[in-house]
């Protein structure tokens, strides 16, 4: 996946002068063929990441292309103020690319750990973010990326989960992408790195219908509510904080267009306790496939107590 | 397009100041010269408007005096009376501080910090494109607290943006004291030369000197970005704002606004009834 990322950013500063990246001293060998290619459109700004975000805005402002490169917890977190103020205000065509999304760097410790990054961009105007499951999700969000005049965050999580999808998928603003057809009771919808957990805890439940939501924002409310309509309850995965992530933003759009019983899978608002690997911190979360059908299933005893101690029809 | 006097300049600060009840009068004051020279001479060419893509940029990132520019957009024809004498009025679109979305305002400033970086964008995108554009930043000493400041300062220096001229707003006051008692900055002048910055010092209210060194170091040979300490006074042209850092908070009474409109005309600004 970020193989497919370097690619479409070569693609891209090939094809257009305009684009140039920008780091904050980040990308070891992942910006080789970049400079090898386009040199002139390739800066190391330093680890000055605020510095760079405003340098971005001024460079947008004088016609060129900017993407900004850097771990998410910097970017977008530690720079959400340049973000608002000198990028969105203006809503100026800058890309902020998130890379080591979520808990990707479990042995190096909060400070490299990124959760917060959905839920930090989501109430900035103008912003648009992109989370990829594969390396064709990739592919089509730096296309959509590229043929934005807007700002956009591409959330860049653990990268090499393996293929979801065999072709490009057709990715539009705001919808998702069916992964897997069923019409059974439960239908899934996971982004990023949550998606093969999604296609194998569904195992268990014949029939499931699973989605992938490489775009969080903006959400098609009216297109979420409808797909989640379908089924009698919905499980969203997300290597992210259950609040202000996915899980958050669909509850949003069936709250008003379709209330329905979600199962918000996701870090539950604590940091990571413990070092060691990802798999490791992934099971410490409880967002390995057997903490996923764990939490699932007491999510559906939850539900049947409830409805039948209040049923909802008159 | 009118003289850009200073007189007239603080009247209409203090126009708008009464009219929108504002703060900030101070902030503004100190900037008056600096901007009268920059706007005269060093920004747009005669006749164009603030959209013109050929022009140099002045970047206002000490947001706080905008009142000033505000001033000089009133003496170029781009805001009206009826602007300057409706300030804050529901539905209007000056703002306190400075908002990109006003044409003639290049940064939203403010929350300090933002602008100078944002401007070493415009620099290295008027390089790259080889055009001859130039980027006027004018930082706060205030706002030199900031750390984002000294990574635009080290960047301006690494990519050799000579085409950017920083220049400081001396006046040695921040909100709440003198920056000496609230951050000393030391001599600021032998830190912009420490980040490989061509540094001069001027008189910040003196235009003669402004326009002299703003000219030499705008054809100075060589790489490095310039630096300007403009030592200037806060809330200066009114005696009895000068130097008193309370004019950072101030509103303005009819009493008060009334005294520094009739000094400012008896100096040479123009009367009002």
């Amino acid at each position: 996946m970020r193989n497919a990322f370097a690619a479409a950013l070569v693609k891209a500063a090939r094809s257009d002068p305009r684009v140039v990246l920008l780091t904050g001293d980040h990308g070891y060998a992942l910006f080789d063929e970049m400079r090898r290619v386009c040199p002139g459109q390739y800066i190391n700004a330093g680890v000055a990441e605020q510095n760079m975000v405003g340098v971005a805005a001024g460079l947008a402002k004088g016609g060129f292309r900017p993407v900004v490169y850097g771990l998410s917890a910097f970017v977008p977190v530690r720079v959400l103020e340049q973000i608002k103020l000198d990028v969105c205000y203006e809503s100026l065509p800058v890309i902020f690319m998130g890379d080591g999304a979520g808990v990707v760097y479990s042995s190096l410790g909060t400070s490299h750990q990124s959760t917060e990054d959905v839920a930090a961009l989501r109430g900035v105007p103008c912003m648009s973010i992109l989370s990829p499951a594969d390396a064709s999700e990739m592919t089509a969000v730096m296309d959509l990326a590229f043929s934005s005049a807007r700002p956009v965050y591409v959330r860049m999580g653990k990268a090499d989960l393996g293929v979801v999808h065999e072709n490009i998928p057709d990715l539009q603003w705001g919808r998702m992408i069916p992964v897997q057809k069923g019409a059974g009771p439960l239908v899934w919808l996971a982004t990023g790195s949550m998606m093969q957990t999604a296609l194998a805890a569904a195992r268990d439940w014949p029939g499931s219908a699973v989605w992938s939501v490489p775009c969080i924002k903006p959400l098609d409310a009216e297109h979420v509510a409808a797909v989640c309509g379908r089924h009698e309850a919905v499980v969203v995965l997300e290597e992210h904080s259950v609040y202000g992530g996915l899980g958050s933003a669909v509850a949003e759009c069936t709250s008003t267009h379709g209330p329905t019983w979600i199962c918000r899978v996701g870090v539950q608002d604590r940091f990571s306790r413990y070092c060691g690997s990802y798999d490791y911190l992934m099971r410490e979360h409880k967002l390995d496939v057997e903490s996923v059908k764990a939490q699932v299933r007491d999510f559906l005893i939850m539900r049947q107590v409830r409805q039948s101690v209040r049923p909802l029809a008159a | 397009m009118r003289t850009f006097d200073s007189h007239r300049l603080r009247q209409t600060v203090l126009r708008m100041s009464k009219a929108g009840s504002t703060v900030h009068v101070a902030c503004a004051f100190s900037l008056i010269e600096m901007l009268a020279v920059l706007y005269r001479k060093h920004l747009n060419a005669p006749g164009t408007g603030p959209d013109d893509p050929n022009r140099n940029y002045l970047v206002l990132s000490k947001g706080h005096g905008v009142m000033a520019q505000y001033a000089c957009m009133h003496e170029l024809g781009w805001l009206t009376d009826d602007d300057i004498d409706r300030y804050f009025a529901d539905g209007t679109k000056l703002k306190g501080l400075s908002d990109a979305h006003v044409p003639g305002l290049e940064v939203t400033s403010g929350s300090l910090g933002h602008g100078l970086s944002v401007g070493v964008g415009l620099a290295l995108a008027a390089k790259r494109k080889g055009t001859n554009q130039k980027v006027f930043a004018i930082v706060g000493d205030g706002e030199a607290n900031e750390g984002a400041i000294w990574e635009a300062l080290l960047f301006a220096s690494h990519f050799h943006l000579s085409n950017l001229i920083t220049i400081i707003d001396a006046n040695g006051f921040q909100a709440m004291g003198t920056t000496h008692e609230v951050m000393d900055l030391g001599h600021i002048a032998d830190k912009l030369k420490a980040f490989g910055l061509e540094t001069r010092e001027v008189d910040g209210h003196n235009e003669a000197a402004l326009d002299r060194v703003l000219t030499e170091l705008i054809h100075l040979p060589g790489d490095k970005p310039r630096g300007l300490v403009a030592h200037t006074v806060k809330g200066k042209g009114v005696s009895f704002m000068a130097g008193d850092n309370r004019w950072h908070y101030t509103r303005l009474s009819d009493e008060t606004y009334k005294a520094a409109m009739a000094e400012l005309a008896g100096c040479g600004g123009e009367v009002h009834a």
